[in-house]
């Protein structure tokens, strides 16, 4: 096993780059990605406070989000089929840093990422989002949770469009 | 085999628009903290000599790219160089004009490896020419970066 002695170099500590010259920048790195047909309407659809998945013939399955290619049978997909707006924890995660690795503040609540398998998609099949109303330890993998919507003149057609799923 | 939906109008495209939030500090190293501080603390330019390859950088090096040699020989280098190479720029890096176009210059200084990249101020870009004298100059207030340089034409 490497020990401390084996690496070279020496650790940053804090106040260490106030003591040198340093550069700042913040490059402006807008991007603007292009939705495609089945995410087009994958959140049109969430505007409308539904989830929409697509099917494919071939091999039975129901996928969110939705694509419009089988990456199994290697052929189009073919209906769009509504699912449920419930579903199961598949994992999540307790996060006490936020996504640029800061520490969360004290009292703030942790972050609750979680893949919700959603009812009605095929086994597997999920979306990534935020658990809420929950408290942390009691979070189990195959919690059954649903979809905490924003109000109809809130929603934009995007995947904030829900605010997290709760327990029920 | 085609796919069955697609999107025939351009005015049906949407698309997602977000940014991705970075910024970085950037430490000059060992080496560059000592040459941008003695622009800073005492403008004036500072190179490191390989004895064995007989050879100055700019700006000052740690080790030989040669000979893998550790450089220690600090020296200061003249402040007289010339154009090796140009370019006339228009747009900033996001793509939006300039109102002036800027000329960026790589100025060589004779008998010295590497040089220094900076805009090339106080001239038309149509009078730029490859091999043209240039003052390095200082500006007066300092913060030890590459904009303490300035390039005009001499």
């Amino acid at each position: 096993m490497l020990t401390k002695k084996d690496l070279p170099g020496t650790p940053l500590k804090s106040g260490d780059l106030e003591k040198v010259l340093t550069l700042k920048f913040k490059p402006n790195l807008k991007y603007d990605w292009d939705n495609g047909v089945a995410i087009a309407r994958y959140l049109e659809e969430l505007k409308n406070g539904k989830i929409i998945g697509k099917k494919c013939n071939k091999c039975n399955r129901i996928m969110i989000p939705p694509r419009m290619f089988c990456e199994l049978c290697f052929r189009p997909t073919d209906d769009w089929v509504y699912v449920k707006d419930t579903g199961k924890v598949n994992t999540f995660s307790i996060s006490y840093v936020h996504w640029d690795a800061s520490r969360i503040k004290e009292g703030e609540p942790p972050y609750l990422p979680a893949v919700i398998e959603i009812d009605g998609a095929s086994k597997g099949m999920g979306i990534l989002h935020l658990l809420g109303e929950v408290i942390p330890d009691e979070i189990k993998i195959g919690m059954k949770v649903k979809a905490v919507w924003k109000p109809d003149n809130e929603r934009t057609g995007a995947i904030t469009d829900i605010k997290y799923f709760k327990p029920y | 085999m085609a796919l069955k939906e697609r999107i025939e109008h351009n005015f049906d495209l949407t698309s997602w628009k977000g940014e991705i939030p970075i910024h970085y500090l950037y430490t000059y190293g060992v080496a560059g903290e000592k040459f941008f501080k003695e622009i800073k603390d005492n403008a004036r330019l500072m190179g490191t000599k390989c004895p064995e390859c007989d050879i100055i950088y700019l700006p000052a090096r740690m080790y030989c790219e040669r000979c893998f040699a550790k450089l220690e020989e600090w020296l200061e280098v003249s402040t007289k160089g010339y154009i090796y190479s140009y370019t006339v720029s228009y747009a900033c890096p996001d793509g939006s004009l300039h109102k002036e176009p800027h000329v960026i210059a790589f100025v060589k200084i004779e008998g010295i490896e590497g040089g220094i990249v900076n805009i090339l101020k106080d001239v038309n870009p149509k009078d730029v020419k490859i091999g043209m004298p240039v003052k390095i100059e200082f500006e007066k207030e300092r913060k030890g970066g590459i904009f303490d340089i300035k390039l005009i034409p001499a």
